[in-house]
């Protein structure tokens, strides 16, 4: 705005010193020449004045109408430039912070390092022993299921040679007797029976 | 199929009649002997019970059979009566019953020996008087031979059993031995 004011002032004085340049020019050239031949005729000295009075015009007119957009311009242009200083400041303040605390994570994560691996070793022990007294039971009850099976098969094997010991004996003792019973063997058999059935009676 | 209940009912029927006839000994072997007859001839289990054949000519198989085997008046209608009422097929049952209930009547019982040799009529004499001791009645024995008992006897009469047979003490030692440790 001050600045504005001050163009404008500026303006103003060289259009009256323009002016009164004019003015002086002719009334030089009155003195020296008055009606002579040589000098600057008085119609062009009127005609400079005019135009110089209307660019004077033309300039005052020019600054009076772009003064207030131009200056908004400027002072809009103005006002985003300090925004964006505004922004770039706060941008580098976040920065800083972010920098800050990754150079203080920095600083911790050997601690980290060190606690994860030491945290890592003592799972690993721990699934260790779990895996060798699983693995201990696992072969306790496979040794049992073993014990168990074998026995299972020796009393199976005992009870199948005991059946094969029967058969034959058995066997043998019905081929034996169909080979020496006697009619006389027969009949002391049945009476013998008959006698023993009828004592429990 | 045995229709024990059914057999009973029409048995005890007979059996009073002819209990009151004084008659159950020409009851009873007319009954064996028809019941007989239906077991061994196929011919007269069709002519008797087949449902294709007219309930007129069924009854006309029977009365030819009666008159063959000589039956007297009152078992000839029980035989025609169970024809009418389409129930010659448990003339074999209903005879077995009455067979039964005339023991009873007479304080008898039937039973059979199985021996592996024949045996001598003294020992069928004693097999027959230990039995009577034990049932308390009268036994009539039946002999068959069956030499897989090896020797012994087998005797049973209704439910009870006696065995003594060297087949089953055999098959006792072979259990004995298989059991024990």
């Amino acid at each position: 705005m001050k600045l504005a004011r001050k163009s404008t002032l500026t303006l103003l004085g060289a259009a009256a010193l323009i002016v009164g340049l004019t003015v002086l020019a002719q009334a030089a050239g009155h003195g020296e020449g008055g009606h002579g031949e040589g000098g600057i005729p008085t119609a062009k000295w009127l005609d400079l004045l005019w135009r110089t009075t209307n660019f004077t015009g033309l300039v005052i007119i020019l600054v009076w109408a772009l003064k207030k957009p131009f200056t908004q311009g400027l002072q809009g242009r103005r006002q985003g430039i300090i925004d964006k200083f505004a922004d770039l400041e706060a941008q580098k303040g976040e920065a800083e912070r972010i920098y800050r605390e990754y150079e203080a994570r920095l600083t911790k994560i050997d601690a980290e390092v060190e606690a994860i691996v030491s945290a890592a070793v003592k799972h690993g022990e721990a699934e260790k022993e779990r895996l060798i007294a699983e693995a201990d039971r696992a072969a306790g009850d496979i040794r049992r299921q073993a014990e168990l099976s074998i026995q299972h098969e020796l009393a199976e094997a005992r009870l199948r040679l005991r059946g094969e010991v029967a058969e034959q004996a058995v066997a043998l003792a019905e081929e034996l007797i169909k080979q020496n019973l006697q009619d006389a063997d027969q009949n002391r058999m049945v009476e013998d029976y008959l006698d023993k059935v009828g004592a429990i009676q | 199929m045995k229709n024990t209940v059914l057999a009973k009912r029409y048995a005890k029927a007979l059996f009073q009649v002819g209990k009151e006839e004084n008659a159950l000994d020409s009851f009873n072997q007319a009954l064996s002997e028809m019941a007989a007859l239906y077991v061994q001839v196929p011919e007269v289990v069709d002519g008797l019970t087949n449902p294709l054949y007219p309930l007129v000519a069924r009854e006309k198989v029977m009365e030819h059979l009666l008159v063959k085997l000589q039956v007297s008046a009152m078992v000839g209608n029980f035989m025609k009566l169970l024809v009418q009422k389409r129930r010659a097929g448990a003339l074999p049952d209903i005879a077995e019953v009455f067979q039964a209930m005339v023991d009873a009547e007479r304080n008898m019982c039937r039973g059979t020996v199985i021996s592996a040799a024949p045996l001598s009529g003294a020992l069928n004499s004693k097999i027959k008087a230990t039995l009577e001791k034990i049932t308390g009645k009268q036994v009539l024995l039946r002999t068959e031979i069956d030499p897989s008992i090896i020797g012994g006897i087998v005797a049973q009469v209704g439910d009870l059993v006696l065995d003594g047979s060297i087949k089953t003490q055999l098959t006792g030692l072979k259990e004995s031995i298989k059991g024990s440790e």
